[in-house]
């Protein structure tokens, strides 16, 4: 188990810098890959990657489109539907591209990383990695997104409460936002668990990397699931508040 | 083995997943999506405004399919009544040299006859006072009574055969 740098590691509020570090990361990375397209925005001819920001644009809209068909919710969800999917796919793919970490022998008692955890990573201490692989994060968003479609249905309590007289769904306010974050979380985190166990299997005469046709296979799948998590960490989003905003059309 | 879930790092996701939200939305979302609009909006008026300048066409094409089957129709009018018109006139024309030559055949034949008469009434007078002259010069001579009287009578009765 990788150790991870953490800010006020002996409190109840310790951090972890890396994933609060590599959501900036992968929110700069993304806004950069959108500036790509949208600093040269050209309304008739749209040419090379403005066609794709483009077209994850109407994928986004068709998306909340099939879920909630109604214009008005579209258009209020749409920036975060767009940022989200944008984001979390970045971001799964950041932990695919590159992990980096660095060897301490010594332990920084005041940042966490202490000798114990030294210990059970090997002096091993991660400094770049995919913040959704962090359950700590997922669950934050998928919690931001419970908030989101409570404060959505409280425009309208009547319809708000009267879901609940199926205590089925009093249940499912707790399972909801667990398994959104916790979905997304145990597919980055075993992927990338995995790289870095395949990454360890030996090398044969010091040429012959018995772990690469393995780690090919496991990355072109691990490339798959972090483009189909983000796809769906979007839109189980989109119906979790789409389902509460009866003031908008949604609501079934 | 401590736990999995950091109050902290939590908290502190939401808080840096939202900045990087209103950056992305503020930077790359809004432009793009403003951007969008003004093409739907512009695609749609570029629609209704060919739809409209297509109906237009199709309106100004059937009035112009009805001004030329009203001129088509007038134009055979016009031909019709001028067909019409000429044979009449043809006709009229027709009678009316008709009535002309055979007014100047008349006078034509009123003419020759005249004419005869005039000559038959010189031829007569000129008879007549050779008949004279003859008579005169014959009498002066040897001339009874009786002769006179037969050559009066004689002439006479020439006179009438000739005259007839």
């Amino acid at each position: 188990m990788i150790a991870f740098p953490y800010l006020f590691p002996n409190s109840l509020f310790k951090i972890n810098i890396v994933t609060i570090v590599m959501i900036f990361v992968a929110g700069l990375v993304a806004l950069f890959l959108l500036r790509l397209a949208t600093s040269r925005l050209d309304m008739r001819h749209p040419k090379g990657w403005q066609n794709v920001v483009e077209w994850a644009m109407e994928f986004t809209r068709t998306m909340v489109g099939d879920i909630v068909p109604s214009e008005r919710f579209i258009s209020w969800i749409m920036p975060l539907s767009f940022t989200v999917l944008i984001f979390i796919f970045v971001a799964n793919w950041l932990g695919l591209i590159a992990t980096v970490s660095i060897h301490l022998s010594h332990p920084i008692p005041w940042l966490g990383i202490t000798s114990s955890a030294l210990k059970g990573s090997n002096g091993e201490v991660a400094l770049f990695d995919s913040p959704t692989a962090n359950l700590s994060m997922t669950l934050g968003l998928s919690v931001m997104v419970w908030l989101i479609s409570h404060y959505q249905g409280w425009h309208r309590p009547k319809q708000y409460f009267k879901a609940y007289l199926n205590p089925i769904h009093i249940l499912e306010e707790i399972t909801n936002p667990l398994t959104h974050g916790m979905r997304l979380y145990g597919n980055i985190f075993a992927g990338e668990v995995l790289i870095g166990a395949i990454l360890t299997m030996p090398v044969l005469f010091h040429f012959v990397p018995t772990g690469l046709p393995l780690l090919i296979v496991w990355l072109l799948y691990s490339g798959f699931v972090a483009s189909v998590q983000a796809y769906v960490f979007a839109v189980l989003m989109v119906l979790y508040i789409g389902m509460k905003s009866y003031h908008m059309g949604g609501g079934h | 083995m401590k736990c999995l879930f950091e109050f902290g790092t939590f908290l502190v996701s939401i808080i840096s997943f939202l900045i990087v939200f209103l950056l992305i939305r503020h930077w790359a979302f809004a432009p793009l999506a403003r951007m969008m609009e003004k093409r739907r909006l512009y695609v749609e008026q570029q629609l209704s405004e060919a739809e409209g300048q297509r109906e237009q066409a199709v309106k100004l094409a059937s009035e112009q399919s009805e001004l030329l089957e009203a001129s088509r129709k007038q134009a055979k009018d016009m031909i019709d009544h001028a067909r019409l018109r000429s044979e009449e006139q043809a006709r009229e024309i027709l009678e009316s040299a008709q009535a002309e030559a055979e007014r100047i055949m008349q006078q034509g034949r009123e003419l020759v006859e005249r004419e005869r008469q005039e000559a038959v009434n010189a031829v007569l007078a000129q008879v007549s006072s050779l008949t004279v002259q003859i008579s005169e010069k014959l009498l002066r001579d040897h001339v009874s009574e009786t002769l006179h009287e037969e050559l009066i009578q004689e002439a006479d009765k020439r006179l009438g055969e000739l005259v007839c």
